[in-house]
């Protein structure tokens, strides 16, 4: 009969008091491995959420962790808008040529442009070189008035040779479900959202229904958008239904209702990121809405762009109000490049080597001031407009959050799991206690019969370490079937499955004590080595046994077995 | 005479506050193997300390104890614990079996703290169950037991490590007057076969059953004498007393 089974005799002779105790030590382990799990999905959802097939955000100057969590978690207010030229510095030749013809400028000279066109034509064409002279002479005469405009627009953009492609968003609206308080934010962007951008570990984007609405969408115009899963869900929408945006955050001065109605053309498939909670509506209906037309003034000069106070007492006399559309024309006609404007672009950087310091290469050129000459080739402005960009690094900023937020929110939770198990430890030193008188007489009688003082230590040792053991396993395997059965819900709102068998992720889980290990050479590897504090959790239970079992033990071993027998 | 015990000038004081109380003041006596004993005496008179001392639990202040050929009063604690699992037998009032342990497992024991759990082990066990009559209980918990078998199995319990004598404190002193005579009669027939009896009691009609009684009073013996009017057990109710159907196994080593 070995000490183990006279131990695991005990543990069931004192039935009760010993489940008891094995209860409260495998909920202790539960919320351990849950806290544990916890942290590491926090870990692998802010990771996900950070790695979004962006390298950096380019927005108004300001702060940098704002524009990162309105552009990203689209949490919080979005600061102040960039001229839409910025956008255009990111792309090809062929885009913006497009969109130059679709500006006020060009619209305003649009014959010339026309004859520009068609006299390089002519001179490029063989045999032609009487026509050639006067052609010469004519396209000098007009580059003379519109070079800079020609030579910047139709040639490639500023940035766009260092990018895979840029994303532009504009942020600000909401959508306010019917008959309810509740609210979402809405994003206005293009296509190029979802089928450039990825979710956390390369996701694409998928679709519960619909499809994604296209730019200029032959069923829905302009006016198409997409709804995140979580506002369909909530809202109860369908794709097919009309929605209509809030100016503004409702409740707040200045909030209103926009007419215009969006026809939901797709509803998200649940991401487990912050998209699930936004209303992602087609840039181009969004810059039709009235309110979002910024009115703009002309320039004195065609090179020169007016300072800020030019501009202002220009738009005071009321003196060359610059062009107006009418309404009709509006809705048809997609909003000249110089009335628009943006909250963000997300920039994809083009990086050969793959190593992350293309990115950050390119962060100071835009940071200083480049982009704002990009702006020289219209003489059409908005009437206020900020000009300075500032370009944020995002996966730095959700890091610095992380750090700054999460890390110690990590430690307070471990910190209260420590002392659950610490609780749970006592509650067996209490289980074990309150039955010492019982087990004095028992010890007696074992000691009478010949048992040494060791071996009854031993048994009582070994008693703690198997109720802690048999504790530490129910409740682990308690806390990972937890685990998996909240595990739906769970991937709903992180994007991140749960498996069984997936533990905490590894992490330094030495670094706290390295103010006890000092400078050794054995002390720093050891600080630096990592594993999942999940296998820390059963030797940490029996070092805590031991510890709640000496008393006991010591106890038995001091049992005066004369004494105790007379009992 | 093979002497099972040879007790000298044995003293204990215990250190109670400032006060020494002199528990046993210079005690001796010899038990030669085969001797049926009763220790009697009031309380106050040191039948407890010298229960204690005799059976290893207790470490007399002076005087020596020969337990064999071997002096306890000079061994440590774990020498004693060897020498309690080898050596002695126990018999409580209280019987003190393992609540947890069945009717088997509480006569092996001591075997156990001797490391001499093996397969004959077990047979030599359940012979000893069944030789007090258990044999059909064997499985059985001490809780499912009355007051008379408990006490069997401690009998068993105390016989498994052929002891140099059998020690019983107050062995009977749960015991109805019927249970007790059952005792009294297995007693007999052990001591018949051989076995060396200890006895404690304050009962006369327990120690009249003894071969010899020395009483104790202040410390000191009072008197030693050989039990003239033993009362002795008739064959047919020894006959009873114990199963002799099966031949005990010997204890082997290890």
């Amino acid at each position: 009969m070995s000490i183990l089974k006279i131990a695991w005799r005990s543990i069931q002779h004192r039935g009760l008091g010993s489940l008891l105790t094995v209860i409260s030590m495998a909920l202790g382990v539960m919320m351990v491995v849950s806290v544990l799990s916890i942290n590491g999905l926090v870990s692998r959802s802010f990771r996900n959420n950070s790695s979004f097939g962006y390298d950096l955000i380019v927005g108004a100057r300001g702060g940098g962790t704002q524009l990162t969590l309105s552009s990203v978690f689209f949490l919080g207010r979005a600061i102040e808008t960039i001229p839409y030229e910025y956008y255009l510095a990111f792309c090809d030749k062929e885009t913006r040529s497009k969109e130059f013809r679709n500006s006020i400028a060009y619209r305003g000279n649009e014959e010339q442009f026309r004859a520009l066109e068609a006299l390089n034509a002519v001179r490029m064409a063989p045999g032609s070189a009487g026509w050639g002279a006067i052609a010469e002479g004519l396209a000098t005469d007009f580059l003379n008035r519109h070079q800079t405009a020609f030579m910047q627009i139709d040639e490639r953009g500023l940035f766009s040779n260092y990018v895979n492609f840029a994303v532009p968003i504009l942020l600000g609206d909401t959508y306010q479900i019917e008959n309810s308080d509740a609210y979402f934010k809405v994003c206005a962007t293009n296509r190029d959202y979802f089928d450039k951008l990825t979710l956390g570990e390369g996701k694409k984007f998928e679709l519960a229904s619909g499809r994604f609405f296209d730019n200029d969408d032959s069923e829905v115009g302009y006016f198409g958008c997409v709804m995140g899963a979580l506002v369909a869900k909530t809202s109860g929408k369908k794709v097919g239904d009309q929605i209509k945006v809030t100016h503004g955050i409702p409740g707040e001065s200045g909030a209103h209702i926009h007419d215009q109605l969006f026809t939901i053309t797709g509803i998200l498939a649940p991401t487990g990121t912050p998209n699930d909670r936004v209303v992602f509506a087609n840039m181009e209906g969004f810059y039709l809405i009235n309110d979002h037309v910024k009115p703009v003034v002309e320039s004195t000069g065609i090179n020169l762009r007016p300072d800020r106070d030019e501009a202002k007492s220009l738009a005071d006399e009321g003196t060359k109000p610059g062009v107006e559309l009418s309404d009709e024309e509006l809705s048809t006609v997609r909003l000249p490049v110089e009335q628009r404007e943006l909250t963000a672009l997300l920039v994809s950087v083009f990086d050969e080597e793959g190593f992350g310091l293309a990115a950050q290469y390119l962060q100071q050129p835009i940071e200083q001031g480049n982009l704002a000459s990009t702006l020289n080739w219209s003489k059409f402005r908005p009437l206020q407009a900020q000009t300075s960009a500032q370009c944020v690094n995002p996966v730095q900023e959700v890091m610095r959050l992380f750090v700054y937020f999460v890390e110690p929110a990590k430690w307070i939770l471990l910190a209260l799991t420590t002392l659950i198990c610490v609780v749970s430890g006592l509650s067996i030193l209490v289980g074990i206690y309150n039955s010492m008188s019982q087990r004095q007489h028992e010890i007696a009688v074992m000691r009478a019969l010949g048992a040494r003082r060791s071996h009854v230590m031993l048994i009582m040792l070994t008693e703690a370490i198997m109720l802690a053991l048999a504790g530490g396993l129910i409740g682990w395997l308690g806390g990972r079937a937890l685990n998996v059965a909240l595990s739906p819900i769970v991937e709903r709102q992180t994007g991140v499955p749960v498996r069984f068998w997936d533990f905490a992720p590894a992490e330094p889980v030495f670094a706290v004590l390295s103010p006890l290990l000092g400078n050794s050479d054995f002390a720093s590897r050891l600080v630096k080595f990592q594993m999942s504090p999940e296998l820390l959790l059963i030797p940490g239970l029996i070092i805590l046994a031991v510890l709640v079992g000496v008393y006991p033990a010591i106890s038995a071993y001091r049992t005066d077995v004369a004494k105790s027998l007379g009992k | 005479m093979n002497l099972a015990v040879r007790i000298r000038n044995l003293e204990k004081h215990y250190v109670l506050k400032s006060e020494t109380v002199r528990a046993l003041r210079g005690v001796s006596f010899d038990v030669p193997a085969g001797d049926y004993v009763a220790i009697m005496g009031p309380s106050g008179s040191g039948k407890s300390t010298l229960l204690n001392l005799l059976g290893c639990l207790d470490k007399p202040t002076s005087g020596s104890y020969f337990l064999g050929d071997d002096d306890v009063a000079q061994m440590n604690d774990d020498q004693l614990s060897e020498i309690r699992a080898s050596r002695l037998g126990f018999v409580f009032q209280s019987y003190n079996l393992i609540q947890q342990l069945t009717v088997v497992e509480n006569i092996e024991v001591p075997l156990y703290y001797m490391d001499r759990i093996n397969a004959k082990s077990r047979q030599r066990s359940i012979a000893l169950a069944k030789m007090v009559g258990l044999g059909e209980r064997l499985d059985h918990r001490p809780t499912q037991l009355s007051g008379g078998q408990q006490q069997r199995v401690a009998i068993a319990r105390s016989l498994v490590n052929d002891p140099y004598f059998i020690l019983a404190d107050e062995a009977t002193g749960n015991l109805d007057s019927v249970t007790t005579a059952e005792i009294l009669a297995l007693f007999q027939k052990l001591n018949d076969e051989g076995r060396t009896i200890i006895m404690v009691t304050h009962e006369d009609e327990v120690a009249e059953h003894a071969k010899r009684v020395i009483r104790l009073r202040d410390g000191l013996i009072q008197s030693d004498v050989i039990n003239t009017h033993r009362k002795v057990f008739p064959p047919e109710v020894l006959a009873k007393a114990a199963n002799p159907s099966e031949p005990i196994p010997a204890l082997t080593a290890g």
